[in-house]
């Protein structure tokens, strides 16, 4: 059996047929780890490079990351079993004051979907929270949202938490939402900065020198 | 020229005296409280001035007419209701609830109340929910009871042009009700309840603009509603899926407020251009904000490709330069929006989106010196 079925399932957001798609490779022997990152992981990639270029919109990526996620579910036990590593851990969260998620969330499951570990702190974020969660799970990324001109500067206060418990040099700091900008995150001090959520990606691998 | 003959000229695409200003004429135009209370005061008309409410939920001011007197502001809005049955109330939370029974979770003092999700939320997307659910009506005379004073003080008062302002449409709706990342898929994932909901909505809210049009009609010179169909980046969905699922229902509310002659003014943030077409073929006038953060939403662009068949609304960045940008940059985007978006006519000027608690009254005032500044054609 390839993986091209299950790749495909992903592609089309086709949730029942991930669940049947990855029993099946399973039980044909292929091991979790190469599902993921042969199946999964480029379903995935071509999913935001279709959306990066407007041929698929925020609807069919969070029907697809659904249906990636019934597989990952799957395969998140036996990977543990196999002590197979995530390429990275990714803690995301919006910033406090803000209640918006949708944005943050589809960052949070294309990073699942290149294979990271993503802890998602959710909404409404104390910087504390943060650095505590960043802290205890030795992330190498945190990454940081907010839909409003108001609770933006709200990032920085997260950046100079990081300082605080000595965790700057430790962690990479990504922020993104419709206020920022590149200008932004560089007056910050961030470390990257995404357009999109596909870039996003894109940038956590660069950031950690992942192909 | 007479404010009123300003704003109408510009809807049809021909060239009045001066580009229109609105400020306050819809619940997407208008200021934020705290902003509408610094204004007032900075202006000399009292530390505490009393405020009237265009939505609770988005802490938004109908602002005093003395204010938009003095600003020489073109529009006024006039507004629906609370409907009698089952109005809008504060939980003891601090929340709000509607008679749609969505919540709306109260974030900070002043700022924008934020969807909690609704009756629809966390459900199988099934068409028998729409039956089970009750449904409220769209004639309860709550909706219409103030609705003719308030234009005829308006007409009294000023010579503006009067925005009947409508609820929210189809697609917004459904997000609040379903929540927004369920709604989202479900466009994809479960188009009969997306149909079966949007049909229903349709029903309920061309039921209610008619009764208003029937009310107000002869008084109210535009009608606005809104529906978001843009992101930062590009369309929330593909153009085709819009064609095929959403667009019938916004011609049947456009069709509603055309029964009365009236022009449609919709209101749709993010990056739009793609269903600029499509909006002009079911015939809305203007389109409001031209969201000039969004991608692809260059205002010269724009105006080159559909300058002609519908008139722009807005225009004036909210994102950067209102909150973060000084009097002087301020100045130099209302001189770029006038520059790309005016010239013939079809431009009616304001802030993208309703001015929000950060920023400066001289930022405020520094729009409108500019608009009256480079706007006289």
């Amino acid at each position: 059996m390839d993986l091209d079925a299950l790749k495909e399932a992903v592609i089309n957001g086709d949730a029942k047929g991930c669940t049947v798609l990855t029993e099946v490779a399973i039980q044909a022997g292929h091991s979790p780890q190469k599902v993921l990152t042969e199946a999964l992981v480029p379903a995935m990639q071509v999913v935001g490079d279709k959306f990066r270029c407007n041929e698929v919109y925020v609807p069919d990526v969070l029907v697809a990351a659904r249906a990636m996620k019934k597989s990952l579910g799957l395969l998140k036990p036996l990977l543990t079993q196999t002590g197979a590593k995530p390429v990275g851990t990714a803690v995301i969260g919006t910033v406090k004051g803000d209640l918006h998620d949708i944005g943050k969330n589809l960052v949070g499951m294309m990073l699942e979907g290149a294979g990271f570990e993503v802890v998602d702190l959710g909404a409404d974020v104390a910087p504390e929270k943060f650095v505590q969660v960043a802290k205890d799970t030795k992330a190498q990324i945190v990454g940081i949202s907010t839909l409003l001109t108001t609770t933006m500067l709200g990032m920085k206060d997260v950046l100079r938490a990081l300082e605080r418990a000595d965790l700057r040099t430790k962690v990479k700091v990504m922020v993104g939402g419709a206020p920022v900008t590149q200008s932004f995150a560089d007056e910050i001090g961030a470390d990257g900065y995404g357009e999109s959520a596909a870039d996003a990606v894109d940038k956590a691998k660069e950031l950690l020198g992942i192909k | 020229m007479t404010h009123r003959e300003r704003v109408l000229t510009s809807l049809k695409r021909q060239q009045p005296d001066r580009v229109p200003v609105d400020l306050g004429g819809t619940l997407a135009s208008t200021l934020n409280v705290h902003t509408y209370r610094r204004l007032m005061t900075h202006l000399g008309f009292g530390d505490d001035p009393p405020v009237a409410f265009l939505s609770r939920r988005s802490n938004s001011v109908l602002p005093d007419e003395r204010l938009l007197h003095r600003l020489d502001v073109d529009c006024r809005a006039v507004i629906l209701g609370n409907p009698d049955l089952r109005p809008e109330r504060e939980l003891p939370d601090g929340s709000l609830t509607d008679e749609w029974q969505i919540v709306w979770k109260h974030v900070g003092e002043g700022q924008h109340f934020i969807n909690a999700g609704g009756p629809f939320s966390g459900k199988e997307p099934d068409p028998a929910l729409l039956e089970a659910f009750t449904w409220p009506n769209p004639i309860d005379p709550g909706r219409f009871r103030t609705l003719r004073s308030q234009a005829q003080t308006l007409r009294a008062a000023s010579d503006a042009a009067i925005i009947l302002v409508l609820g929210v449409g189809a697609v917004h709706q459904m997000q609040f009700m379903r929540g927004y990342a369920a709604a989202l898929e479900d466009l994809v994932a479960a188009p009969d309840f997306v149909q079966a909901f949007l049909d229903r909505y349709a029903d309920f809210w061309t039921c209610m603009t008619e009764r208003a049009l029937e009310v107000v009609g002869d008084l109210a010179d535009l009608a606005m509603f809104g529906d978001d169909l843009g992101t930062q980046q590009g369309p929330v969905m593909s153009p085709a899926l819009y064609r095929r699922l959403i667009k019938p229902s916004h011609a049947r509310m456009v069709q509603a407020v055309k029964k009365f002659n009236k022009p449609v003014l919709l209101h749709s943030c993010g990056s739009v251009a793609a269903f600029i077409p499509d909006l002009i073929e079911i015939g809305v006038d203007a389109l409001h904000p031209v969201q000039v953060s969004a991608k692809s939403m260059d205002t010269a662009q724009l105006k080159k490709e559909f300058g002609r068949d519908i008139t722009f609304w807005g225009g004036i960045d909210t994102h950067r330069v209102l909150p973060r940008g000084t009097p002087g940059d301020v100045r130099e985007e209302v001189r770029k929006r006038i520059a790309d978006l005016a010239p013939g006519g079809g431009y009616v000027l304001g802030a993208v989106h309703n001015i929000q608690a950060e920023v400066p009254v001289e930022n405020v005032l520094a729009m409108l010196d500019a608009a009256r500044e480079f706007g006289r054609y």
